[in-house]
């Protein structure tokens, strides 16, 4: 199958980020050639998929549980990826697989301990998290990311891999085995809703209550 | 209703959204802001440690027991034997297990699939062409990971129709029904006995009472009612109800004044004298805000030709129409410019509806219970 001109776009070089590539096509053969060396007791193959799908599963998590438990659970999604990895039946799937594991992780998680409405409350652990990286900016970034989490499920998802994560739309879709489609109106709707929450008054068009 | 001008009105969009779509495009500095501040927040850790893998010995196994060959065929022939004893026995009263649908899960008394009475925390799997229902004291959840999630009222009876890949569609036949889809727009569509809802956002509340009567409540994004050509579009905040033989009304924001509302019922389902929609009209001219741009707009294609130009006059005074759009085009229903008058008034583009209508043409009349 030949691989889309979209899956190979570079992301605003001009950030100086992390330059990402979709590459949904050759990308899958490949996860399925590490998945059957993994099996077969490869570790160097399961460490090349951890490093192709680590940054989607800190995504997912990030987009459900607090920042300073993300990094353990995405440990524990690979770990527990790695003990199930024979039960995976398509291995083309391994991203799909992998990411339902991370969103079950985080469901357990809040199952286990946290009530959900902490999440946007959770500003200790944001700082544990930020560590030394986090500079004059922390405020803002910590309430921009909480406002990305207060979106629907499927938008505060999508939009952490794109906004944060640094993957673009075509690769989110080969990463996560959603469609173009899907992952396209996720960033459109919910950038639109992130606009409405960070600028809750803009001078647009919408019509007002008032009577003219 | 389609315009022939769909594609270029589409083109728009999609180059918006190009950058933040794939980096491509004319960077928007707002989401390069995002970007460089939410960036402090990317995985940033080394790879752990792995345990070491133990091989999966699944198929190196069997050829040094080639031997066994035997003895495996002969239990997989008692297996079958047991399992073909046991179809001929309770086959006719198994429920046919199905792969697509949607899953299922009890949130208080005893909803029911069938005759199945879904119990426990366990889930079910609600299959094409299956009836769930619930009681005046059960409620249900339902959720598809690629479509949404739908929370059932009590005395709630509905029916999954098809389960494509291009089209999901269920029928409510009564109750109330809350839903909450992240599919593609235009894909995910709910029959009622009045009318289909076709989801163009995320989030709505769907009433359907026994005589087929029914009303939608958008809390999220958009949604279209439609039925044999007569369509509403109902954005956040609004509702819309439906009647058989009718079809759906105007829609409208559940704000607006109560004689706002009241007469604009009267006169999509009651009044049969012309006096006595001029009537109402005036009324719902003379209460509606500059919010209420949204019925007036919907009532230009519901209004005869002389009352027209009056809903023309109020609805300019309160959203002024583009430049391209002219009083005579508006006048004659002219397809285009109605459309663009719409986008102008904020709530969404209507090319999505628009790209909907030519797709699933076929979708906007319900499909009867067999």
């Amino acid at each position: 199958m030949a691989s889309r001109p979209e899956d190979r776009v570079e992301l605003a070089p001009s950030l100086g980020r992390r330059t990402v590539r979709g590459d949904s096509s050759p990308g899958v053969s490949e996860d399925a050639m590490w998945v059957s060396a993994a099996r077969d007791g490869d570790r160097t193959a399961f460490g090349r998929l951890y490093h192709r799908y680590a940054r989607m599963v800190h995504g997912v998590l990030l987009a459900k549980v607090p920042i300073g438990e993300v990094d353990d659970l995405v440990q524990d999604a690979f770990m527990m990826a790695l003990r199930r990895l024979s039960t995976l039946r398509e291995t083309q799937s391994f991203g799909a697989w992998l990411a339902t594991i991370a969103r079950n992780l985080a469901n357990d998680y809040h199952r286990r301990s946290v009530p959900e409405d902490q999440l946007t409350d959770d500003t200790s652990d944001n700082y544990i998290a930020c560590g030394n990286t986090c500079g004059d900016n922390e405020g803002p970034a910590t309430e921009i990311l909480e406002a990305v989490r207060s979106l629907p499920d499927a938008y505060r998802e999508t939009l952490i891999l794109r906004l944060v994560e640094g993957m673009t739309g075509p690769e989110i879709a080969a990463r996560t085995g959603m469609t173009h489609g899907s992952v396209r109106v996720n960033l459109h709707r919910g950038m639109q809703q992130l606009r409405a929450k960070l600028n809750p008054n803009p001078s647009s068009n919408t019509p007002d209550q008032e009577t003219p | 209703m389609d315009t022939g001008n769909n594609q270029t009105e589409n083109k728009p969009l999609a180059r918006r959204d190009d950058y933040l779509w794939d980096g491509s495009g004319e960077p928007d500095p707002e989401i390069q802001r995002l970007e460089a501040l939410l960036g402090r927040f990317q995985h940033d850790r080394p790879a752990p440690v792995f345990p070491d893998i133990a091989p999966d010995r699944r198929w190196a196994f069997i050829p040094g027991r080639m031997r066994l060959v035997p003895v495996v065929a002969t239990t997989a022939a008692a297996v079958l034997a047991i399992a073909l004893v046991t179809f001929l026995v309770y086959g006719r009263k198994t429920v046919p297990v199905t792969v697509v649908g949607w899953d299922v899960s009890r949130v208080a008394g005893t909803p029911r699939i069938g005759s199945n009475v879904i119990s426990g925390k366990e889930t079910s799997r609600l299959g094409v062409g299956q009836i769930l229902e619930t009681d005046h004291q059960s409620r249900a959840s339902l959720r598809a990971e690629d479509i949404g999630q739908i929370e059932v009222e009590a005395s709630t009876r509905l029916r999954l129709l098809a389960m494509g890949a291009g089209l999901k569609r269920i029928a409510l036949d009564r109750g109330t029904i809350h839903t909450y889809i992240w599919a593609v727009p235009g894909q995910f569509v709910v029959d009622t006995p009045s009318a289909v809802t076709v989801d163009l956002g995320c989030a709505y509340t769907l009433q359907v009472d026994d005589s087929g009567a029914g009303l939608v409540r958008t809390s999220l994004g958009w949604v279209g009612f439609k039925l044999n050509g007569h369509e509403s579009f109902i954005p956040a905040g609004a509702a819309c109800a439906t009647k058989p033989k009718v079809g759906p009304g105007t829609p409208y924001f559940e704000d607006a004044s109560p004689e706002f509302r009241a007469a604009l019922a009267r006169f999509d389902f009651e009044d049969s004298r012309s006096q006595q929609r001029a009537g109402d009209l005036a009324i719902v001219l003379g209460e509606s805000r500059k919010r209420d741009a949204l019925t007036l707009w919907h009532l230009l294609t519901r209004v005869d030709e002389g009352q027209r130009v009056l809903v023309y006059d109020r609805l300019r005074e309160l959203a002024p129409p583009p430049a391209r759009v002219t009083k005579e085009g508006i006048l004659r229903l002219d397809q285009p410019m109605l459309d663009l008058w719409w986008n102008e008034l904020g709530f969404d583009d209507i090319s999505v509806w628009r790209h909907w209508e030519r797709s699933w043409a076929g979708a906007s009349t319900p499909v009867r219970e067999k």
